[in-house]
C-alpha cells in the first residue's frame, strides 16, 4: 500500500511537471549498423521477383558491340585519362555528323561513371560508363568563353576533352590550341557536350551563355554505343590513347 | 482510490495531490492504454541504394560482394521476427547506378522496397534524373509514403503526392518523420526541376519539428535527410543542421555515401544529443537504432529533463 501510494504521488507530480505525452524517456540501447554480406541468406521470394527483370537486363547488357585494345581507366588525379578521352572523342565524332563545324568536345570527370575493361565491349559497359539519360548538345561559343572554360578546366586539374589541347601552369591555362591553331579570342567555336552540362551542371564555367545552342534528342549513351558499333563495322577496335592533350607544367 | 483519499487528508500535500489528481485524470486514458513494460522501437534504414538490386559484383571494387535486396529482405524479416516494433526507412537516391534503373525506370527498386515493407522514404537528387515524369512513371509501385518537407512540388504533377511529414504509432509511442532534400542546383539538370521550389532546410526543420513535438505529440522525431553528412565548406549538412535545430532525435542521412559503424552524436541548439547516421551506398549496410521507452519510475529523475540516456553499450 505504501509503495502504491508513493508511486501515485510520484506519478501525479511527474505528470504535472512533464505533461501527458512525455511520460516516456527514450533510451538508445543498440545502434550498430549491420553489414549485409554473404552470411545473410538471400530471400528467395525477392530473387524470384527480380529474376525475370534480370534475365531481360542481362540479355540486353551482355550484347557485344566492339573491342577495346586498352583498359580505359579513370584516374581522377590525372589531367587526362583513357575513359575520358574515349568519351569525349566519341561525342566529337557524333557531333561532326550532326554539325560538321563542331571542332571540340567537353565532358567532366564527374560524368565519367566507370572504367571500360580491355577486350570485348558490351552494351552494359556503356551503361556503366554513362548511366544518365543526357542528350548531345552543340554550343557555339565565343573565343573568350572558351578561355573561361579552359580556366575552369585548369582550376579543376583537367577535364575530359577532345579537339583541343592546353597546358596548365599554376592552375591557369596556357598554350591553348584548337585544331592545331592557337585559340583566337575573336573567333567562335562549336563545342559538343551534353544537356546537363550545357544547363550549368557540375558548376562548369564558360559554356552557359552560348551564341547558339543545338539541342538533339540523341542520348550520349546510345551515341557511345553507335560509335563503337561503327568502328566494329569498319573492322576497327577502340584504340584510345593518352596524347598529352592536357598537361600540367611543374 | 483509498490511497488518494488518504493523501487528501494530509494537509501538507493536499494542494499537490489535488493538482496531481487533475493530471492523473487528464492523462487517465493515456496511462491505462500504455503498458508498464519497456517499449522498444527498432529503426532500420538504408540510403543511396542506387538501384543496387543484386550485390556488388566481385570485381575488386570497394564493396564487392556486399549488399543485395534479397539478403536485406532476409535480414529485415529476421529482425521483425524478434522485434515487435520495427520501422524501416530510406533517405533517398533509390534510383540510378545500375541498368535496372535505365531499363525499368524505377519499377524494380520501388517494387522491392514495397515488398520489404518500407514505412517511408524521401527523395535524393538522383530521383530527379529523369525529371518529375521520371518520378511519376512508377510512383504507384511504392506502397509507402515519401516525406519531402523542403521541396515545394505544388506547381508540378507531383503536387499532393508526397507528405510534409508523417506520424507512425507503435504501442502508443508516436514517431514523427519528416524529410529534408539537398538543393538540386548543380546536381540535377535545371529542366528536370524548374518547377520545384526549394525551401531552406533549417527553416523547414524549425517549423515542422515543433508541430511534430507539440501538435502531434510525438515521442520520437526522425529526419530523413539527403543533405549529406558534412562538407569542407559551409554548405548545409546533417552535422551543421543539428546545432541549428532542437528536438530531432535522429537524422537518417544520405547523399555523401558516408559509411558509419554507428551513429554520430551531435549537440543540438538545446545542448541535447541528436544522432546522425548513414550507411554508405548500395545497401552494403543496414542501419539499426533501438529506442527503449521506459514508463516513468522512481529511478528516473524528471528534473534532469533529458530526452536521452545514451548508455555505455552505445559508447563502445
Amino acid at each position: 500500500m505504501r509503495l502504491n501510494r508513493t508511486f501515485i504521488l510520484f506519478y501525479a507530480t511527474l505528470s504535472l511537471l512533464v505533461g501527458c505525452k512525455t511520460n516516456y524517456l527514450p533510451q538508445v540501447t543498440y545502434a550498430n549498423n549491420i553489414v549485409v554480406d554473404n552470411t545473410i541468406p538471400a530471400d528467395s521470394a525477392i530473387i524470384a521477383f527480380y529474376t525475370p527483370y534480370k534475365a531481360q537486363l542481362e540479355k540486353e547488357m551482355n550484347k557485344q558491340i566492339g573491342y577495346s585494345n586498352h583498359y580505359l581507366t579513370k584516374v581522377r588525379s590525372q589531367p587526362e585519362f583513357l575513359a575520358g578521352n574515349f568519351f569525349a572523342e566519341a561525342m566529337l565524332h557524333v557531333a561532326k555528323q550532326i554539325d560538321p563545324q563542331t571542332t571540340i568536345a567537353l565532358a567532366t570527370k564527374d560524368g565519367i561513371r566507370a572504367e571500360v575493361k580491355e577486350g570485348p565491349i558490351t552494351v552494359g559497359a556503356m551503361f556503366e560508363l554513362m548511366p544518365f539519360e543526357n542528350t548531345i548538345t552543340i554550343l557555339e561559343l565565343k573565343g573568350s568563353d572558351i578561355l573561361e572554360l579552359c580556366d575552369f578546366i585548369a582550376k579543376t586539374g583537367g577535364q575530359p576533352i577532345a579537339g583541343f589541347t592546353m597546358k596548365i601552369k599554376d592552375e591557369k591555362p596556357v598554350d591553348i590550341t584548337i585544331a592545331g591553331e592557337p585559340l583566337d579570342l575573336k573567333k567562335t567555336y562549336k563545342l559538343v557536350t551534353y544537356d546537363y552540362l550545357a544547363n550549368g551542371g557540375d558548376y562548369i564555367k564558360g559554356i552557359v551563355n552560348p551564341i547558339q545552342r543545338i539541342n538533339t534528342p540523341y542520348t550520349v549513351r546510345e551515341q557511345l554505343i553507335k560509335y563503337v558499333e561503327e568502328l566494329t563495322s569498319k573492322g576497327q577496335n577502340v584504340n584510345t590513347q593518352l596524347d598529352g592533350r592536357i598537361t600540367i607544367l611543374k | 482510490m483509498e490511497e488518494l483519499q488518504y493523501l487528501n487528508r494530509r494537509k501538507f500535500i493536499k494542494g499537490l495531490a489535488a493538482l496531481g489528481l487533475i493530471a492523473v485524470t487528464s492523462c487517465f486514458s493515456t496511462i491505462s492504454a500504455k503498458p508498464k513494460e519497456d517499449i522498444k522501437i527498432t529503426i532500420l534504414h538504408t540510403n543511396d541504394v542506387h538501384s543496387r538490386v543484386e550485390p556488388f559484383p566481385l570485381d575488386g571494387s570497394r564493396y564487392q560482394g556486399l549488399g543485395g535486396a534479397a539478403r536485406r529482405s532476409s535480414l529485415i524479416s529476421n529482425i521483425r521476427e524478434n522485434e515487435k516494433n520495427v520501422i524501416l526507412l530510406d533517405a533517398g537516391d533509390m534510383f540510378q547506378g545500375t541498368p535496372y534503373f535505365n531499363l525499368f525506370d524505377g519499377e524494380v527498386e520501388l517494387e522491392i522496397m514495397s515488398r520489404l515493407g518500407y514505412d517511408a522514404g524521401t527523395f535524393g537528387n538522383h530521383e530527379f534524373d529523369n525529371g518529375i515524369p521520371g518520378i511519376l512513371k512508377n510512383f504507384d509501385k511504392a506502397k509507402f509514403p515519401f516525406v519531402t518537407s523542403n521541396y515545394d512540388f505544388s506547381k508540378t504533377d507531383l503536387a499532393g503526392k508526397t507528405k510534409e511529414y508523417i506520424v507512425l504509432e507503435k504501442e502508443g509511442i508516436r514517431i514523427g518523420i519528416f524529410g529534408l532534400g539537398v538543393s538540386l542546383e548543380g546536381l540535377v539538370d535545371p529542366k528536370n526541376y524548374e518547377q520545384v521550389g526549394y525551401l531552406d532546410p533549417v527553416e523547414v526543420a524549425n517549423r515542422i519539428v515543433p508541430i511534430l513535438k507539440n501538435k502531434e505529440k510525438c515521442d520520437l522525431v526522425i529526419c530523413l535527410s539527403h543533405l549529406g553528412y558534412s562538407y569542407k565548406d559551409d554548405k548545409i549538412s546533417d552535422l551543421t543542421l543539428v546545432p541549428q535545430t532542437k528536438d530531432i532525435d535522429l537524422i537518417i542521412g544520405g547523399h555523401t555515401h558516408t559509411l558509419l559503424d554507428r551513429p554520430t552524436e551531435v549537440r543540438n541548439a538545446d545542448g541535447k544529443i541528436t544522432l546522425v547516421n548513414q550507411v554508405g551506398t548500395g545497401g552494403v549496410r543496414l542501419g539499426r537504432i533501438d529506442y527503449i521507452f521506459n514508463p516513468i519510475s522512481k529511478e528516473k529523475k524528471v528534473s534532469y529533463n533529458n530526452n536521452y540516456d545514451i548508455n555505455t553499450k552505445f559508447d563502445k
